[in-house]
């Protein structure tokens, strides 16, 4: 019903959305029906759409579950700040997710890392899967014990719940932005070379050797990153007379011993702010440029607290991943369908008052080969001994759902 | 995977040396202690470069010192043998080094080294509890492999963990119990005693809380029949609870007669008042 109230209503205003199509989706989050009424003031540059909240120009990051948590997607203009999980693997797989969005939308990009080579992080992105038509399928429900799905008579208490809908734990929104991507293929090399792609590798522009390495570094990455966006046209000083496009800026391990920074080498660094002079330079280089970044960062190497609190201040966005492979939760059976937790540190409020903040705090994703999901981690309710779902070898410092330690329970039974 | 490391690195620290081409970088100790023990076949195919003795550099003319730990110079110290073959590189100890280095450069080095062609593998031992957290991760993060090795719980045995990072990504992770033998064999025992800790938990007895009470409990066959026949309040038969579940479209009606209340005048209301 709603959904017809909202092409009528849609129909009469003026034409918004005919300005933006990508896909060609009407404009739809499942919270609110609201369509702006103005005209097309919006530059129409392919990929990426106003968003509904505040009107800013908002990009896929190329992982449609992170851009519903991002409040529609990125911003353009603004800094993701991702902190990297021990083994950078999935954060590293969020950035060349973000890259292969920008080759599939026919944007620029831009990569700089000290480790490995740009071009290495290039052929390795992953394949988009170009049928526009697939929806991903609903996410399997978790099903409670006991109750098979048509019989009204299994549920013999509780049968006035037997028609409410399960409860949803995939976060997508209605409307499809973005693209998904095959991690078990490559791009292909056409496809990506098409894209044009600006490369910064560290060792090529720093002797390693000088003192002033770390310093040099950063600032060094600045001025190239300042001089591509005013080569190619990305900043808003030249006039309009051919097409807009937008610059996707991918900065892969800031931070790290690599770019000559003692940050995660000791506890408490002595020249620490090296790399947060360089994020306030480079919000200062976006906002008055169409481009976008993601960097991703060691975090877990940094022992400074308050300094790691000023780095995701400087950021807009920022979001944490922690990933079980090797460490006591890969154990835990709470925890077997997913591969790691993602905590969303900071969501920013453009050119408005609120911010716009997941629902969930308990987020958990999971890489399967057509999707990065992100899903809501519901915890179990805490049955008793006798009818229990969940084996009982969990490390005693799991805080289970009802309070009471599972473990330590053995021998009370009320 | 422990064996398999050491197979394909073809040396461990100290232990033998199976294999082609290997420099060892020594810094904590002499090069006669590290020659100590080692047969002599095996000695030929070491080179072992003496940063022992003069690391800093104190006398006139030192042998190796810590300023020359950069890739060049590292390069040019493994070419020395002129061997086709890239070699392996064994630094006795990173902790040395890195007390007269910064840890960002000594990184550095280590990442030049491995993108250079002129070493095949690098093997560093690194002592962690000489160092701050963030060195140790920082210098753990660069490496593909990691062994950390711990005493064991019995005598000669030693438990080390492996972490190994594949180029796609993937980290494999093992945990293994081993010792070494009088001649430098390394021989892998079983996998730790974690799985005995959890089994010992999982026997101890369900304590039937229906014992040892004064009162009875438990419930006779008969009893439990009787249970199971009772019909509970609320329960309905199933004809009922589809037509619950699904209101037809004649099941909510309302009926009411309007009663003398209703008749309320509006623009009189004082018409109820029995005055």
């Amino acid at each position: 019903m709603l959904h017809n109230i909202d092409v009528i209503s849609s129909n009469m205003a003026a034409p918004v959305n005919s300005v933006c199509k990508t896909s060609a989706d009407r404009l739809q989050v499942n919270c609110t029906s609201f369509q702006k009424k103005t005209r097309s003031k919006l530059i129409s540059i392919p990929g990426t759409r106003p968003s509904v909240q505040n009107g800013q120009l908002l990009v896929s990051t190329g992982v449609t579950s992170l851009d519903y948590l991002l409040g529609g997607g990125l911003a353009v203009g603004t800094v993701l700040l991702i902190e990297e999980d021990r083994f950078d693997s999935y954060s590293r797989m969020i950035l060349k997710y973000f890259l292969a969005e920008g080759v599939v939308c026919r944007h620029e990009l831009f990569v700089a890392t000290a480790q490995d080579n740009p071009d290495e992080i290039l052929q390795e992105l992953p394949a988009p899967i170009l049928d526009d038509v697939a929806v991903p399928k609903p996410v399997e429900q978790p099903r409670l014990t006991g109750e098979p799905q048509d019989i009204l008579d299994a549920m013999k208490i509780a049968w006035r719940y037997q028609n409410l809908p399960k409860v949803q734990s995939a976060l997508a929104s209605s409307s499809r932005f973005g693209h998904y991507y095959d991690v078990s293929k490559t791009m292909e090399v056409e496809i990506r070379q098409a894209a044009k792609c600006h490369r910064f590798y560290l060792p090529d522009h720093i002797t390693p050797s000088s003192a002033a390495h770390r310093v040099e570094s950063y600032s060094a990455l600045l001025k190239s990153l300042q001089e591509v966006i005013h080569r190619e046209g990305f900043d808003l000083a030249t006039p309009m007379s051919k097409s807009r496009n937008i610059l996707r800026v991918g900065l892969h391990s800031l931070g790290s011993a690599l770019w000559g920074d003692d940050l995660c080498c000791h506890d408490k660094p002595r020249h620490s702010h090296a790399l947060t002079t360089f994020l306030y330079g480079l919000r200062a280089l976006l906002r008055s440029s169409l481009s976008v970044a993601v960097v991703t960062l060691p975090s877990h190497l940094i022992q400074d607290r308050a300094l790691m609190g000023n780095i995701t201040r400087l950021c807009d966005n920022a979001i944490a991943l922690e990933s079980f492979k090797g460490s006591e939760r890969e154990t835990n059976p709470l925890y077997k369908d997913y591969h790691g937790l993602l905590y969303v540190r900071q969501v920013p409020h453009l050119n408005c008052l609120a911010r716009q903040l997941p629902d969930h705090k308990d987020l958990a994703f999971k890489l399967k080969r057509k999707q990065f999901t992100i899903e809501r981690l519901h915890l179990p309710p805490d049955l008793s001994e006798t009818v229990s779902r969940v084996s009982r070898g969990e490390p005693v410092g799991v805080a289970s759902a009802c309070g009471s330690s599972a473990s330590g329970t053995k021998n009370l039974d009320f | 995977m422990l064996s398999e490391l050491l197979q394909g690195i073809e040396s461990g620290g100290f232990l033998i040396i199976r294999g082609k081409l290997i420099h060892i970088l020594c810094f904590d100790v002499s090069e006669e202690e590290l020659k100590d023990g080692l047969k002599p076949s095996d000695t030929q195919r070491l080179h072992i470069h003496n940063a022992y003795s003069d690391p800093l550099g104190w006398t006139g003319h030192p042998n190796f010192t810590v300023q020359q730990f950069s890739l060049e110079d590292l390069t040019n110290l493994v070419k020395q043998t002129s061997q086709p073959k890239p070699a392996v590189l064994v630094i006795d100890s990173l902790s040395w080094i890195l007390r007269h280095k910064t840890p960002p450069a000594v990184c550095q080095t280590l990442q030049q080294l491995r993108k250079g062609g002129a070493v095949r593998a690098v093997i560093g031992l690194l002592h962690t509890d000489m160092h701050q957290r963030g060195t140790v991760g920082s210098v753990c993060h660069l490496a593909t492999s990691l062994i950390s090795v711990a005493p064991g719980v019995k005598g000669k045995e030693a438990v080390a963990r492996v972490t190994k990072r594949s180029k796609s990504g993937k980290v494999m992770q093992d945990e293994e119990i081993f010792c070494i033998a009088e001649d430098f064999t390394v021989t892998i025992l079983s996998k730790p005693s974690h799985a005995e800790h959890k089994t010992n938990s999982t026997e101890e007895e369900q304590t039937d809380p229906t014992a040892n009470l004064t009162f009875n409990l438990r419930l006779s066959d008969s009893e439990l029949e009787a249970k199971q026949k009772l019909t509970l309040p609320f329960v309905f038969s199933k004809e009922k609870k589809t037509a619950l579940l699904h209101p037809g479209p004649g099941s909510g009606r309302i009926l009411y007669e309007p009663d003398a209340n209703d008749d309320y005048d509006q623009e009189d209301p004082d018409d109820d008042l029995d005055v």
